[in-house]
């Protein structure tokens, strides 16, 4: 009850939020098939966005637009204009290294690197920043703090990433995105392979994250959405239906296919 | 939390960023040069090759594949004895190594008690990787006199006068020979076939086995109905491998087959092959045109090997294009 | 077909079936006795501590392994870095290039070329030019061997790393060659030196590549620009000579090579034993 008046709160203030993230206009192709069409939305600042709708709807194509990770695959482009604070990341000129720097994703499965589970964290610092062992030491258990996994971890640092249990390993991932300190998170359904207990802990990782960072949740969970999120977007076919404050769409949606949706008509 | 939105430093990230893209750059362009490198080696073989052979070819024309001569004193030089034998020898081991296999292979698959399976399986895979020399010196000391002093007499003795085989089998049991050469050749191939035949097999899907046993199939009908129809390109394409390396195949060959450059009818008469006649003349070659033919040798064996090889890799990749889709 | 037929051709299929696993494993087991006896009888110290000798005389197979080691060694630190870079290439910055299909199917042909052939390329290649045999050429020329042996393994390794792991080392800001070299490789390592270790074995046997490119030496060299003995050229040698010592000297060093072979085959499986088959 209490989060969800916190909720309500945060989505009226993200209403006047800036803008971080501008979508205008963006097509995504795989080969030949469009995958989105046409989308144009806006994530304000600071603030929890969910995405939502039945798979193969583009919720997750359009994740992966906003850090163009899809440039690994051949075949496949976007067109149209993402702005990252006003400047467009679809641009050729745009660095694809910062790019991913500066806007973080976690992954459905949690990926621990095959490393220890310090050097998951400070394999990515280590990137761009040449900093002291100490200082280094002290990013990584910041890193961990911020996951919440600290406490767990502390006495096995030096052990592999790949000895945590699942949920553990996504507060990983979690950490090591944190740690680069990006301005944007994006998370493609970063709780759907773990059991409730540590859902539950992902959830609430989320809602201390969004004081920091503007995220993205990509996630079939419609609940998950709703206890999260203080806007949220619904796609269907490459489209996107209906965008708008979580409350909104839960309580009142103004399309039908929308409400059948939430409704669980169909998908 | 002001902490953590302490951005990195601007300028070391932009300095990063190009430092990647040079590394990257670079690191690339180191693997694509070490991949064109294969290709370049393969070029280079056959360049070596046609250069290497070319005082041979254009001393003696095309007359070459087709001459039997082969006469270092009057430097007339012809292949057609040695590829006479690399091919027969590689027929004959074929002849018996093929059916072996692929009997080891069902065993393996169908018959061999559940316990006993991977080992015997990784025993097979391991005599595949062992050298061929080894093969070669253990038919030179101890398969030759045997059959010299054991077989060869009473095959000879037991086909005497009878036409077409009193033939196959004449003269006197030297030991050393092509059959022998066959024969080692053939025990080299065979945990080569019937490791990749096993290999095979195993890409049936087993709801395709399980449900011609359901119908009351016997063992031997799934086999030949469902098996080996279902994986008829991939035992193919094994059996080309095993076929491209008996045709090159030089030390197990050299130890045993006598080295005569003669073709003979009898299987008993010490005959070579082109890998075996390489290994024992090239460097006691006189002379740019004995040298230069046994490179033309090698040209020529290069080209069987390649058609073979490369027929037997399409018809794999044909085969694991079905299994992976 | 009555069923009773049908039931005896069953049987005597299978029967024939374990006849030729029965022949094809007896035979095998055959030489592999062969070679424990006359290997082991003829096993000493001396073995590994004297050269070759002339004939009639005694003495050991010590600069024949030596040469075979330094060479196989100089093979392998040359043709690793080679076959894992292409690989690379292959599996990670060109896996749906027109390119990596051509090299994938050379480099299958090359992996199972007559290694003789190999030995003539390079006899063409250094031995004419610089107008001698060196053990530098049979280095190159067990090189050319080792090239294929580890590019097929370690494509296959890189290949079967999950993409996931590629997108989350990509997914920090790491660039491409960084998320190769601290993600991949290192989940592919295990199937790698698996790779690097068979190319070992497959190399250390080796025969023909070596015979008009190191040629052989009766005495210790360590001069790379000079002939080199080396365990299986010396093996030829010695098994086709007249000399029983000699003879004997064969029969050791088949039996050091074979046990050489098997050890490193079973190590490479120990170590790539996650993976199935092959």
């Amino acid at each position: 009850m209490k989060q969800d008046m916190s909720l309500a709160m945060a989505a009226a203030a993200t209403r006047d939020a800036p803008a971080k993230i501008v979508v205008r206009d963006l097509s995504f192709f795989y080969g030949q098939q469009k995958a989105l069409k046409n989308i144009s939305l806006s994530l304000p600042e600071k603030s929890v966005t969910a995405f939502i709708g039945p798979s193969g709807c583009g919720k997750s194509t359009l994740l992966r637009v906003f850090n163009r990770i899809y440039e690994l695959y051949p075949k496949q482009r976007a067109e149209g204009e993402v702005l990252l604070d006003g400047r467009n990341i679809l641009d050729r000129s745009q660095d694809l290294n910062l790019l991913r720097a500066t806007i973080g994703m976690v992954f459905q499965k949690p990926t621990p690197y095959p490393m220890s589970i310090y050097e998951n964290i400070a394999f990515g610092i280590r990137l761009y920043e040449k900093l002291s062992r100490s200082a280094l030491d002290d990013r990584v258990e910041e890193a961990l703090r911020r996951a919440a996994l600290w406490e767990e971890v502390k006495d096995k640092l030096g052990q592999s990433g790949l000895g945590l249990s699942g949920g553990q390993q996504q507060r990983l991932c979690i950490a090591r995105t944190v740690a680069v300190r990006p301005k944007v998170i994006l998370l493609d359904e970063p709780a759907s392979a773990l059991d409730p207990i540590s859902t539950a802990k992902i959830e609430e990782l989320i809602d201390e994250l969004r004081a920091d960072y503007t995220i993205a949740i990509v996630t079939h969970n419609m609940q998950q959405a709703a206890r999260i999120s203080s806007r949220t977007a619904f796609m269907y076919l490459g489209e996107l239906v209906e965008y708008d404050d979580t409350q909104t769409i839960f309580t009142s949606p103004r399309q039908k296919r929308t409400e059948e949706y939430i409704t669980g008509r169909f998908g | 939390m002001s902490l953590a939105m302490a951005r990195p430093d601007e300028a070391a990230r932009s300095a990063a960023v190009r430092r990647f893209a040079l590394a990257d750059g670079l690191f690339r362009g180191l693997t694509r040069a070490a991949a064109l490198l294969v290709l370049v080696i393969l070029g280079g073989v056959v360049v070596s090759l046609v250069e290497g052979s070319w005082q041979a070819l254009s001393t003696f024309g095309l007359g070459f594949l087709a001459t039997e001569t082969w006469n270092p004193v009057t430097e007339k030089f012809g292949a057609l004895a040695p590829i006479y034998g690399t091919l027969v020898t590689a027929a004959i081991a074929m002849v018996i190594a093929v059916p072996l296999g692929i009997g080891i292979a069902i065993f393996l698959t169908e018959l061999c008690p559940r316990p006993l399976r991977r080992p015997i399986g990784i025993a097979v895979e391991l005599l595949a990787g062992i050298p061929s020399i080894i093969y070669g010196i253990w038919g030179l000391f101890v398969f030759a006199p045997f059959l010299q002093r054991h077989i060869q007499p009473a095959i000879i003795a037991a086909t005497k006068g009878i036409p077409g085989l009193g033939q196959l089998f004449a003269g006197p049991p030297y030991g050393i020979g092509m059959l022998t050469a066959a024969l080692i050749l053939a025990i080299m191939v065979l945990p080569f076939i019937a490791s990749i035949t096993r290999d095979v097999f195993e890409t049936v899907p087993a709801m395709l086995k399980e449900s011609a046993f359901g119908i009351g199939c016997t063992t031997w009908e799934v086999i030949s109905k469902v098996v080996l129809p279902y994986t008829r390109v991939g035992v193919v394409g094994g059996v080309m491998l095993g076929l491209g390396r008996a045709l090159g195949e030089t030390m197990a060959v050299t130890f045993v087959i006598g080295n005569a450059h003669r073709i003979a009818p009898s299987l008993f008469a010490p005959g070579t092959t082109i890998s075996a006649t390489i290994a024992n003349e090239f460097t006691e070659a006189v002379g740019d045109v004995y040298t230069s033919s046994l490179i033309a040798l090698g040209l020529v064996l290069f080209v069987i090997t390649f058609i073979v090889l490369a027929a037997a890799r399409s018809m794999l990749l044909r085969l694991e294009r079905r299994a992976g889709g | 077909m009555a069923y009773a037929t049908r039931r005896l051709r069953n049987l005597v299929m299978m029967t024939l079936c374990v006849v030729s696993a029965a022949i094809g494993l007896g035979w095998l087991l055959l030489i592999l006795g062969a070679l424990l006896y006359e290997g082991f009888s003829g096993l000493s110290v001396a073995v590994f501590t004297q050269m070759t000798p002339p004939p009639g005389e005694a003495g050991g197979l010590l600069n024949a392994i030596l040469g075979s080691l330094l060479m196989t060694g100089i093979a392998v630190v040359v043709g690793t870095p080679i076959g894992v870079l292409a690989a690379t290439y292959m599996a990670e910055y060109g896996r749906h290039a027109r390119l990596t299909q051509v090299v994938r199917f050379i480099n299958d042909i090359l992996l199972s070329a007559p290694s003789i052939i190999v030995g003539l390329f390079v006899y063409e290649l250094l031995v004419r030019r610089m107008g001698h045999f060196s053990a530098i050429a049979g280095a190159v020329a067990l090189a050319v061997i080792v090239i294929p042996v580890v590019l097929r393994t370690t494509e296959d390794m890189l290949l079967l790393v999950p993409n996931a792991l590629r997108e989350a080392g990509t997914a920090i800001g790491a660039p491409r060659w960084i998320v190769i070299r601290s993600v991949a490789y290192r989940a592919a390592r295990a199937g790698m030196i698996t790779g690097v270790l068979l190319a070992v074995a497959r190399v250390s046997g080796e025969t023909a590549p070596l015979l008009f490119t190191a040629l052989s030496n009766q005495f210790w060299s360590t001069d790379l620009n000079a002939p080199m003995a080396s365990l299986p050229v010396t093996i030829f040698q010695f098994a086709l000579s007249p000399y029983e010592d000699w003879q004997a000297l064969a029969w050791t060093g088949a039996l050091i090579i074979t046990v050489a072979v098997l050890t490193l085959s079973i190590l490479a499986r120990t170590l790539g034993g996650r993976r199935e088959g092959r």
